[in-house]
């Protein structure tokens, strides 16, 4: 999707993951320390200047006061703020804070009620939510169980064509069993699907504006109708959209500190930093990482980074070529030098990842888990030479391979070298296709779009905190699984995971789906990154956190002393 | 019949052949550009499925929902049918009429075209003057490097450097954004509208000077002067009068072809118009968009061609005669 790749330049990924590496063993300790440890890794192989040239931040500083508005840079026009559409960067970090789920997913990617007050499990396959009281939404009506109905009920619908469609494909029916009680009947057990309503599959829409907005709903002459602190305002097509406060919210303690948030849409990485410096923008998540250094130091505002389930990963498209061998592509990780990726072309802020998830999304998982996961997986330390040693083994010799980038951030580029690098080293004859940045998204939608390319660069990020966000999508037939990959345990052990309530089976359920990914390597881990947020020098108050997908970041910035 | 009733029965045919011939050129280039969408790779279902995996069923109800699964001709049809009443169709990338994606990007479009435009005939016109009528000299010579390094400067690369140096480091100008109210629009359109308009406005300085050239070397321009008629009298009746016909020939066309030239500017200054939402609706196979903005270019194209005919004969009546003697 547009999205789903997240698009833009920096971008392309979308859900998922979580790195395992040696700075989990920190974590182990205490899960508490999970916050902090996740990049200053406590392995002592790691240098100790890169480790502290940046840290997380869990809260920027307190806020003095409210602002009357401010303005955030979004590097993508949203093309609809539908949540039936919203699966990406530009939607939804604007829609998580106009329009609210049953659960909501926290900062620190912990999971509480929301428009949901309670629920309960009294059988695997049922789900029974109680629908918090006295809340309204933005038109002054009240919330009720038939808003809940109406507005989960249409990712089921074929026409309306969700993204969350794949979430919702264990669900027999959504019900109303009391004004405010809606319960959810499965078809048989899924784990995840109580934790995706915490995200865009969990939004509540009024039912009346449903059924009046019709086919305009979310879109910019109709906007939406919801619960969150800011309500929709004006949304001038190719410009901006404005959100304002809403007076009428109901957690009164959470309640907007600007009056008004105006979200202009800058694609171009340069402009971008260029607003912040000169103080035009206020502020926005997604740094380009070539200006690290640059907004790091200047007196316009501060950089701050926060915790992220993103793993820029190299997706192997197609298993038919000279990467279908798992040896080969074993010999391609081993070959590319995704240290000096990590320096060069991410600013050295992220750490190299030989797992598709990172750390912190085994939070549930007991320390066993976590420790045996560690010890056994598989490593591909940079031997450039027994990579070549590997390959020529398994047959390769000259054959080419096409990898597609877009040429529009640094990043991106240089990441692209690299693997082009690798795959010359261990004998293939890599061909770079550069495609545009839009007709770049379209290889994570259309299987034609993919035809003749090989390998392409993802951001993805799992919009849950549990490693099966990301496996799951690469079970046999998944959309997502754009290799076409299939491998029997694997899918045998994501299904166990699927099934599984219980904590503990279920951490083991997704272990071994990770062992056997990242043994197969159907997509090539390279690093992880922290999210990056710049804010100006008069607001602060934000949560660094991949939350802002969900969460309702913007309400917490007022403003700076 | 008497002269006069004869020639305005001409003059009405010729505007009617005029319009047929303007009709048949868009509806050719509608059939083209639909034709070739079809051959463009890739399956617009594809899109509105996003993230999902679909059972076929699925599939099926969805590429019925959007007509994907009629035939071709039929399609063209009802597209066809529906830009006469004035539907251009729906987008399914934005959920909205096609009419309102566009006319939401498209003042900012003309805007941006039209300082463009003014900028190119002040400049390019102006040093193309300046540039012939001192052949030779340190500023024609200065002129000719000028233009050689503005025609070769790709729009982007303009960008960069206007915006960095009257954008970020003078302040002088707004970086991004259309503004609001005019003047506000204004200031915020004038870097682009330069980063835009430097090659062309380099193409227009050699044509202008070119045909200026050519006119200052005709017999009776040179009779004209041997013979002591004012010299500015002489370049403005007999030079400029008669250069002006390729002069505004090249910068209309080249106006009328900005409407696709102003992705790069847009995008570099964070604009949004009409070329850029082009490029993002080609990428993602928003047919119905894509139809429309090229309907909309091949349009301004036509109109604006016509306009030159029409003008053409006022700046030159032997234009006019040469036009009806055929």
């Amino acid at each position: 999707m547009s999205s789903a790749r997240s698009g833009s330049p920096l971008n392309r990924g979308r859900r998922t993951h979580s790195r395992i590496r040696q700075a989990a063993a920190a974590a182990l300790a205490s899960a508490a320390l999970l916050v902090t440890s996740a990049c200053s890794g406590a392995a002592a192989d790691k240098d100790a200047d890169r480790a502290a040239a940046y840290r997380i931040t869990d809260k920027t500083p307190a806020t003095t006061g409210n602002v009357n508005s401010f303005t955030w840079s979004v590097y993508a026009e949203p093309t609809t703020i539908d949540y039936a559409y919203s699966f990406d960067f530009p939607p939804n970090q604007i829609l998580s804070n106009v329009c609210e789920s049953l659960l909501r997913w926290n900062p620190d990617l912990t999971t509480s009620p929301g428009l949901a007050a309670s629920y309960t499990n009294p059988a695997p396959t049922t789900w029974v939510y109680q629908i918090r009281p006295g809340v309204r939404f933005h038109d002054g009506t009240a919330l009720t169980a038939d808003d809940v109905v109406a507005s989960l009920s249409r990712n089921l619908d074929p026409e309306t064509a969700s993204v969350w469609a794949n979430q919702y494909k264990n669900v027999k029916s959504i019900d109303k069993t009391g004004p405010m009680e809606v319960t959810v009947t499965l078809t048989k057990p899924d784990s995840t699907f109580n934790k995706y309503l915490a995200a865009g599959p969990g939004t509540v829409e009024s039912a009346a504006t449903l059924a009046k907005s019709g086919k305009d709903y979310g879109n910019p002459q109709t906007g939406v109708n919801c619960t969150g602190p800011f309500s929709f305002g004006s949304w001038t097509s190719g410009q901006s959209l404005t959100l304002k406060r809403f007076d009428g919210y109901w957690n009164q303690e959470r309640k907007a500190k600007s009056g008004e948030v105006k979200f202009v849409f800058l694609a171009d990485a340069t402009t971008r930093v260029n607003a912040f410096q000169s103080g035009e923008v206020d502020g926005g998540w997604m740094v380009p990482p070539n200006a690290y250094a640059q907004l790091g130091s200047t007196q316009a505002g501060k950089l701050y980074f926060g915790r992220n389930t993103t793993v820029a990963d190299e997706v192997v498209a197609n298993l038919k070529g000279p990467l279908g061998d798992p040896k080969v592509r074993q010999a391609l990780l081993m070959a590319i030098d995704r240290k000096g990726i990590v320096k060069a072309g991410a600013g050295g802020v992220g750490e190299v990842s030989d797992s598709l998830v990172t750390d912190n999304l085994w939070a549930d998982a007991p320390p066993a888990t976590r420790e045996a996961l560690l010890k056994d997986l598989p490593k591909y330390p940079y031997d450039p030479a027994k990579a070549k040693a590997l390959a020529a083994e398994a047959g390769v010799n000259g054959q080419e391979v096409v990898i597609a980038t877009s040429p529009l951030d640094s990043q991106t580029t240089i990441i692209t070298q690299a693997v082009a690098q690798a795959a010359t080293a261990i004998g293939l004859k890599p061909r770079i296709d550069s495609l545009s940045a839009e007709k770049y998204t379209t290889l994570f939608t259309d299987p034609a779009a993919r035809e003749g390319i090989d390998l392409f660069l993802t951001f993805w990020y799992t919009s849950i905190t549990d490693p099966l966000d990301m496996f799951a999508s690469l079970e046999t037939g998944a959309f997502s699984n754009y290799g076409n990959w299939s491998d029997p345990a694997f899918d045998a052990a994501v299904e166990k995971a699927v099934g599984a309530y219980d904590p503990a089976q279920h951490a083991a359920a997704n272990a071994e789906a990770q062992q056997i990914a990242s043994r197969e390597l159907p997509w090539l881990p390279l690093y992880t990154l922290p999210v990056s947020v710049f804010m100006g020098k008069k607001i602060t108050g934000v949560q660094p956190s991949i939350a802002y997908l969900y969460y309702p970041w913007a309400a917490e910035i007022g403003a700076k002393g | 019949m008497t002269a006069a009733a004869t020639a305005a029965t001409t003059c009405a045919v010729r505007v009617l052949r005029r319009l047929a011939g303007m009709a048949a050129t868009l509806l050719v280039t509608s059939f083209l550009v639909f034709s070739s969408l079809f051959l463009a790779p890739g399956d617009p279902a594809s899109f509105l499925i996003k993230g999902r995996s679909p059972s076929p069923e699925d599939l099926a109800a969805l590429r019925s929902q959007y007509g994907f699964d009629e035939p071709f001709l039929v399609r063209y049809w009802n597209w066809l049918e529906g830009v006469l009443h004035g539907d251009l169709g729906r987008s399914y990338l934005f959920h909205q009429d096609v009419s309102s994606v566009i006319w939401s990007r498209l003042p900012s479009s003309l805007l941006l075209i039209a300082v463009s435009g003014l900028m190119i005939a002040v400049f390019g016109i102006g040093s193309g003057i300046v540039g012939a009528l001192r052949r030779g000299s340190r500023t024609d010579r200065s002129l000719m490097l000028l233009v050689t390094v503005g025609a070769a400067a790709p729009a982007f690369v303009a960008a960069l450097l206007l915006r960095s140096v009257f954008g970020v480091q003078l302040g002088w100008f707004p970086t991004i954004g259309n503004g609001e109210g005019l003047m506000d629009r204004l200031h915020h359109v004038i870097l682009p509208a330069a980063a835009l308009s430097v090659t062309f406005t380099a193409l227009v300085t050699r044509v202008t000077r070119s045909a200026m050239l050519d006119e200052l070397g005709r017999d009776h321009v040179e009779v004209a002067l041997s013979r002591g008629a004012p010299r500015r009298t002489v370049i403005r009746r007999h030079v400029l009068r008669n250069a002006l016909g390729p002069i505004v020939t090249v910068s209309a066309l080249l106006v009328s072809g900005m409407l696709v030239s102003t992705a790069i500017v847009e995008t570099a200054f964070g604009m949004s118009g009409v070329g850029s939402l082009l490029v993002q609706s080609v990428d993602q196979l928003d047919f119905q968009v894509v139809q429309a903005v090229v309907l909309l270019v091949v349009a301004a194209f036509v109109v604006v061609n016509a306009l030159v005919d029409l003008v053409l004969p006022l700046i030159d009546p032997r234009t006019a005669a040469a036009g009806s003697a055929r």
